[in-house]
């Protein structure tokens, strides 16, 4: 997203679809333009631009709006159906309602939650089986009990080919009776005054007019026939947004939150009068919702940082937790923290850790210091090491490789290896893709990912403390690929440089909507920026209480992440014993050495009794654990 | 007795019992416990938090006292580590201080069997000659009790003498735990628990004001703490003298009772909490940093403690039992502590008086800044 508020202009983005143009074509010129600086992007970037508040409105598909929560929309101005709108199918040489798997295109969750709820429907709450793919995968794996939700201009092209096919617009009118909304312009309240409401209104009238024009330019690029587009934009796309609409669009994030695929959520326009306004819910249904383990949006995580207390926090996260944990057991892990270098190349601010290659103090460690190390951690029991360095300018992948392939033959421990920003390293300096990457290192011994290196989610503050680093769309991209790879990675969350309620909210949103897609998440953990000399940032929001919120707020929001640890290396065992009670069931690692944390001044350690002891002094059990959580103990 | 029974007996206003503290004790979620404790406290103090600037100063080492827990004294005058300052290098603590003085100085000492009476007098003496409105709150009701029987006089005696010569208040050290099953095992050579609350009931009778403590997390069981609890809470009524009560969480290290673990963070929280609960007539807890760590005491804010004791300087007790605290805080630290736990920091005295009141962290507890960092600003220079 580029759009910034360089000068007053009203910062617009827009998903770059067909379908959508005719709401905002226009708007890139005169005189419109004098008021409006249109962007636009894929809907989720288009969404991100909201959430981030880089963008004033947005044309926005409606589940993420609902992820967000607390939107505007601008009435009358939608992109819709009322029946076939024939660019949203289900596809197979079956019939639909008896498929066993459907390949889905992931960057559509609007359609994806309506292709579950249609089909729960039809067919009494079975569903197939639901995989990621792309538009063209999905079509060519289209076979026996496999079919495909296809979206967009491939929707267009193949209509006809397949045996039989289900046109969401029209299952949704058949089943409700209502019109289907699948975006509008959405912004936060008092984004938009009543004129720029009434430009957007007006681009509407103007762009219906230029339907035509709009499908034979589209056309002539793409060459689907122009016919066909025509009256795709005339005949099967509405672009209203009226009360019958609303209703429909109410009835779908009604059913979706019954069906716990979307938050709960009500449609508002930007000129409901007060009067019209469906009060917010009570902060006491809200924590009991999330006690009883429903989902919540973004505003209403924000609604809970800004007003719960700490004790409504602590209690509900416990609740979420005990309703995930019933067992009342804290695991813990032995294994050891390995930063195999010091020598990285990003210079990030926060961080005391690093020197430059070439500096006197630079290291990598060699293969007797690290078998000393490992050597110590099989002799206290350990499973696994987390083995992490910085970006080394000059270790090829093979290093990497030989090294892993050494570690899993002379110690048999798990390789819990390199964050999403050392694989991105060592993909550009290898001139490999991610996924190759982490074939080649998966292939040498890799067992899983740690989430380090995350931060928080949000490119404009990792652009001040991070610049060299990856965006976290990188970031996330490393964790996809790698849980579709079947391995494994935690999340974790490092706040208070210059971050705000709302960035680190967003972050956890993201991490959310990635674990909706890939499951491959084990636990969350975060904590706060350990300032120090060394380090270039001021320390901003900080404090132990905080922490305890932030924790208990990650919990509450992460509804289908299993695990929250408590980062005690971080704040301390008896902070993190206490966090136990708001919200963790994970007790994280034995400390042999962490340098990382320890070099910005934060020293702490514990040894497995140590841990034991302040885990059952908080009420619970204590059982070892490997990477994947299981465990390795009887709890006790 | 659940929870819920105990909360409508709080909403009441009804006084807690024996079982009712022990309940709190027993009751699994801290959380839960540490609400009603908070609620208590916000009914008593709203969400004015307390500090104070203040200097601990131990003169003597040198004690006749062995007490298991105890890391700190030498028995012998001539015993490695032992030390007795002389006047004038205690009085110097304060002097090379004085451009940004302390406003009350906390001596504990061992108990000494060589020194006159007269050093203790000499040493109040001398502080106030430095800095004469200085509050000086020294010696336990322990040292008290010695004093009494190593120089023959009575307790009104002793209080009087060293009054006149500059005392203003009494600690709370020295209670450690009242019960006998307990005390006889890791205090025996000390004033009893009928001695130590004779002092301060004689010191309230006098107009003194004084502290309590507790010493937890050692041999003690929850029944011995509510009874430290309800004895305390029996000469309150009787005086009203009291003005904060202090849970002390025991240190391990290097001391008679080593092998044992020391007491968790939630465990002291939880102490913090039922002691609000239990003790309705005192008006303040501490959460004191130095047993708790700034870390753990911050949380305690939250749950039924409203003073975070005050800047210390230089501890030396617990730091001889391995406490990971440090041994002093500057104003700005606490007052950062307790903005962050969302309270109004409150400078005061020894007795409350209000001396500075700092603005309070905007809503909630710590979701919101609450320091002015100009963040995005600071950056643009730096880069």
């Amino acid at each position: 997203m580029t759009a910034r508020r360089r000068d007053d202009r009203l910062r617009v983005a827009a998903v770059s679809y067909l379908n959508a143009r005719p709401l905002y074509e226009g708007l890139d010129r005169e005189p419109a333009s004098r008021r409006i600086c249109l962007d636009c992007a894929s809907p989720s970037e288009v969404a991100r631009g909201v959430a981030e508040d880089e963008v004033d409105v947005a044309l926005m598909p409606v589940a993420a709006a609902a992820s967000l929560g607390e939107l505007r929309m601008v009435r009358g101005c939608a992109v819709g159906a009322r029946g076939a709108v024939r660019s949203v199918m289900i596809v197979g040489e079956r019939p639909i309602d008896s498929l066993d798997e459907l390949a889905v295109d992931l960057s559509s969750r609007t359609s994806i939650v309506l292709a579950r709820l249609v089909l729960r429907a039809r067919s009494g709450g079975r569903e197939p089986r639901l995989f990621g793919s792309t538009p063209l995968e999905g079509i060519a794996s289209v076979a026996g009990g496999r079919g495909a939700l296809i979206i967009g201009d491939p929707a267009l092209e193949i209509e006809g080919r397949f045996a039989h096919c289900l046109d969401l617009g029209l299952a949704w009118l058949e089943l409700t009776g209502l019109p289907f909304v699948f975006a509008a312009w959405c912004g936060r309240d008092g984004a938009l005054t009543v004129e720029d409401e009434r430009l957007l209104q007006n681009a509407r009238v103007e762009g219906l007019e230029r339907r035509d024009a709009i499908a034979n330019a589209h056309a002539a690029r793409t060459g689907l026939p122009a016919e066909s587009l025509r009256s795709y934009l005339r005949d099967a796309v509405r672009y209203d947004l009226g009360d019958e609409e609303r209703r429909g669009l109410q009835r779908f994030y009604d059913d979706s939150a019954s069906a716990g695929l979307l938050p709960r959520a009500d449609v508002r326009f930007f000129d409901d009068r007060p009067a019209k306004v469906v009060q917010g819910a009570s902060l006491d249904s809200l924590l009991a919702r999330a006690s009883a383990g429903e989902r919540l949006n973004a505003a209403e995580g924000e609604r809970l940082v800004a007003e719960a207390s700490l004790f409504d926090l602590g209690l509900a996260a416990d609740a979420v937790r005990r309703r995930k944990h019933p067992h009342d057991v804290v695991t813990y892990i032995v294994d050891r923290n390995v930063n195999y270098t010091n020598v990285c190349t990003t210079s990030c601010r926060f961080c005391a850790f690093y020197r430059p290659l070439g500096h006197p103090e630079a290291w990598v460690l060699s293969r007797e210091q690290l078998a000393q190390k490992l050597g110590e951690v099989v002799d206290a029991g350990g499973v696994q090491i987390l083995l992490q360095g910085g970006l080394h300018p000059e270790l090829r992948i093979e290093w990497y490789e030989d090294l892993f392939r050494w570690i899993k033959h002379e110690f048999r421990l798990g390789l819990h290896a390199l964050s999403p920003e050392e694989i991105l390293h060592i993909g550009r300096l290898e001139g490999l893709g991610v996924r190759a990457v982490l074939e080649r290192l998966h292939a040498a011994g890799l067992d899983s990912v740690p989430g380090g290196g995350a931060e928080i989610l949000v490119d404009r503050v990792r652009r001040k403390i991070a610049k060299a680093k990856c965006t976290s769309d990188e970031w996330l991209g490393v964790m996809r690929v790698a849980h579709h790879m079947g391995l494994r990675s935690s999340a974790t969350m490092m706040y208070g440089t210059v971050d705000t309620p709302r960035d680190r909210i967003g972050h956890i949103m993201k991490i959310r909507d990635l674990q909706d897609e890939t499951r491959g998440f084990t636990a969350f953990f975060c904590w706060d920026f350990q300032h120090e000399r060394g380090t270039r940032i001021e320390p901003g929001d900080g404090g132990t209480v905080l922490y305890l919120r932030q924790q208990a707020v990650a919990r509450i929001l992460l509804d289908n992440v299993d695990h929250v640890g408590a980062s005690w290396v971080t704040q301390g065992p008896e902070v993190g014993q206490v966090a136990l009670r708001f919200g963790a069931d994970d007790f994280g690692s034995v400390m042999f050495e962490e340098n990382v944390v320890s070099s910005a001044g934060t020293t702490f350690c514990m040894n497995a009794e140590a841990m034991e002891r302040r885990i059952r002094a908080a009420g619970f059990k204590a059982a070892r654990r490997n990477v994947r959580y299981d465990w390795l103990t009887p709890p006790a | 007795m659940t929870l819920d029974a105990i909360q409508d007996k709080l909403r009441a206003r009804e006084r807690l019992s024996f079982d009712d503290g022990l309940a709190l004790f027993r009751h699994p979620d801290v959380v839960a416990v540490g609400q009603l404790a908070n609620e208590a406290r916000e009914r008593m103090h709203g969400d004015r938090t307390y500090f104070n600037r203040n200097m601990r100063i131990e003169v003597t080492n040198v004690c006749v006292a062995s007490c298991l827990f105890c890391s700190f004294a030498k028995l012998e005058e001539d015993a490695p580590g032992a030390h007795t300052m002389r006047l004038e290098e205690a009085w110097r603590e304060l002097e090379v201080r004085m451009d940004d003085p302390p406003a009350e100085i906390h001596i504990v000492n061992g108990l000494h069997p060589g020194l006159p009476f007269s050093y203790y007098e000499e040493l109040l003496a001398g502080f106030k000659r430095i800095k004469p409105d200085i509050h000086m709150k020294c010696f336990t009701a322990v040292e008290i009790h010695f004093f009494a029987t190593h120089y023959g006089m009575t307790y009104g005696k002793v209080l009087e003498r060293l009054r006149r010569a500059g005392l203003d208040s009494l600690p709370g050290g020295g209670a450690e735990i009242f019960h006998p099953e307990v005390r006889t095992r890791i205090a025996h050579d000390k004033a009893t628990a009928d001695e130590y609350l004779e002092v301060h009931r004689v010191a309230h009778a006098m107009g003194m004001r004084t502290n309590s403590t507790m010493l937890y997390g050692h041999i003690e069981t929850f029944e011995h703490r509510v009874d430290h609890l309800m004895r305390l809470r029996g000469l309150q009524d009787e005086t009203g003298g009291m003005q904060a009560f202090i849970p002390l969480a025991f240190h391990p290290d290097g001391n008679g009772m080593k092998n044992l673990p020391a007491p968790t963070a939630v465990d002291a929280l939880r102490t913090v909490a039922v002691s609000r609960l239990l003790l309705d007539n005192v008006p303040h807890v501490k959460a004191y940093w130095v047993s708790m760590t700034p870390e753990v005491a911050q949380i305690a804010l939250r749950f039924g403690a409203d003073d975070l004791d005050g800047t210390i300087v230089h501890e030396t007790i617990y730091r001889a039992a391995g406490s990971r605290s440090p041994s002093g805080l500057t104003v700005d630290h606490l007052v950062r502590l307790i903005q962050e736990a969302g309270r109004t920091p409150i400078e005061r005295d020894t007795f409350y008086n209000v001396i500075r009141e700092y603005p309070r962290a905007a809503l909630p507890e710590g979701a919101v800044k609450v320091r002015d960092r100009k963040a995005s600003k600071h950056l643009e220079v730096l880069s």
